[in-house]
């Protein structure tokens, strides 16, 4: 099995290495080391290793191992003693499809060897734990998530059918190393909140991981707001693929005024006791309300 | 996020006042039970800042030592990234002095 797994990989890498498009399987796979090398960022990098230098800074780099202790409690608590459900892949989707989009081309068997990964990095021990965390390290949200999976989540209607082999970018260049398609979606919020919002799993359960979306679409777009996440979270101040958000103070303050005014005095006609009056005012700039996710 | 007010005499740093405000969101499940669980989560009471709008508040406290001269006031604005970990943001710190008594 494992001089399987090495040949595959090295077919992998080679047929790109030999100046050949570069290509993704439409089927599933069922090997974690050949699931984790197919939708490596680091396939990206020899073309745009400035893109996926930002990538590693960002939390979509550590998507898993970033949200350990709410997916363990889901597939421990929420699945198997809440709803009664056996912890099959059809309900892993429901955290994954998010936090690992490729999980979708994992076979029933791989989904559920990396969801006990997940629980094993919650409730393991030692070594046990070790290695399950060491595990997750290489799974995330990778270029593939965004630029290909994800693309027709918001509106599969318009966009069709999603090819595997073709990259989906926002600009409108091409490349020698893959086929390439111009979407404009991915400039637009519209894009960030099926991630970033209420959570609606293809059986129709919700999940609230954050609520982002509702907040900026009635409450800052409805108020005259006009930015899209993108604009603050990618644009602004070159920060492109390093997305920071609530994990850095840098946008965090910037998202948010603050004053105070602080006066003394004496209170109570004939008692005169020491006063204090503090007048604090705190203006949330952000397109959406503070704290979310 | 905590907005927080403290007042300490600045020669003992005793704390004579302190007060919190705090924003946040409240999960709820359909029984109207909070809860912390995503999957549980169907609606939440939204406590937080509200996007292109200033929250005022006002803190308004006396203090029981008629003869304190001076107080150090502290107001520290922190934001927690999760419940246990909160991050200093702003402050605005004043040494005040009361006027004599007539």
């Amino acid at each position: 099995m494992a001089l399987l797994v090495s040949i595959f990989i090295f077919l992998l890498f080679s047929s790109f290495s030999m100046a050949e498009k570069l290509t993704f399987p439409n089927q599933l796979i069922d090997d974690f080391d050949t699931f984790v090398a197919t939708y490596d960022a680091k396939r990206c990098a020899e073309c745009h290793e400035d893109v996926y230098e930002e990538w590693k800074e960002s939390y979509h780099s550590r998507s898993m191992i970033s949200s350990i202790k709410g997916i363990a409690n889901f597939f421990t608590v929420g699945v198997p003693k809440e709803w009664e459900k056996e912890l099959n892949k059809q309900e892993i989707i429901k955290c994954l499809d998010c936090h690992l989009p490729q999980i979708k081309f994992a076979t029933e068997r791989l989904a559920q060897e990396i969801a006990t990964y997940m629980i094993k990095a919650k409730i393991g021990k030692g070594k046990e734990k070790e290695e399950a965390r060491a595990k997750l390290k290489k799974l995330n949200l990778s270029c593939y998530g965004c630029h290909n999976i994800k693309i027709a989540g918001t509106a599969p209607g318009i966009t069709g059918h999603i090819d595997p082999n073709v990259i989906y970018t926002s600009g409108e260049g091409e490349s020698d190393a893959h086929e390439t398609e111009h979407t404009p979606i991915l400039k637009r919020a519209f894009f960030c909140v099926q991630c970033h919002g209420v959570y609606i799993a293809p059986d129709g359960e919700s999940t609230y991981c954050n609520t982002l979306s509702g907040s900026y679409v009635h409450n800052y777009i409805g108020q005259g707001g006009r930015k899209t996440c993108q604009e603050c979270h990618m644009y602004a101040k070159g920060r492109g693929h390093r997305m920071p958000g609530g994990h850095d103070l840098e946008i965090v303050k910037e998202g948010i005024d603050f004053q105070a005014e602080i006066r003394a005095f004496r209170y109570g006609v004939g008692k005169w006791v020491p006063a204090v009056n503090v007048e604090a005012f705190l203006t949330n700039k952000a397109g959406h309300r503070i704290p979310d996710g | 996020m905590v907005l927080e007010v403290t007042a300490k005499d600045p020669e003992t740093g005793k704390v004579l006042y302190h007060d919190t405000r705090k924003y946040f969101e409240i999960g709820l499940d359909l029984d109207g039970f909070m809860r912390y669980g995503a999957w549980q989560i169907k609606e939440i009471v939204d406590l937080t800042l509200q996007p292109l709008k200033t929250q005022h508040e006002r803190f308004f406290f006396t203090f029981a030592q008629k003869d304190l001269e001076k107080a150090e006031i502290a107001v520290n604005v922190y934001y927690y990234i999760s419940g246990k970990k909160g991050d200093l943001i702003y402050q605005v710190k004043k040494l005040v002095e009361f006027p004599e008594m007539p």
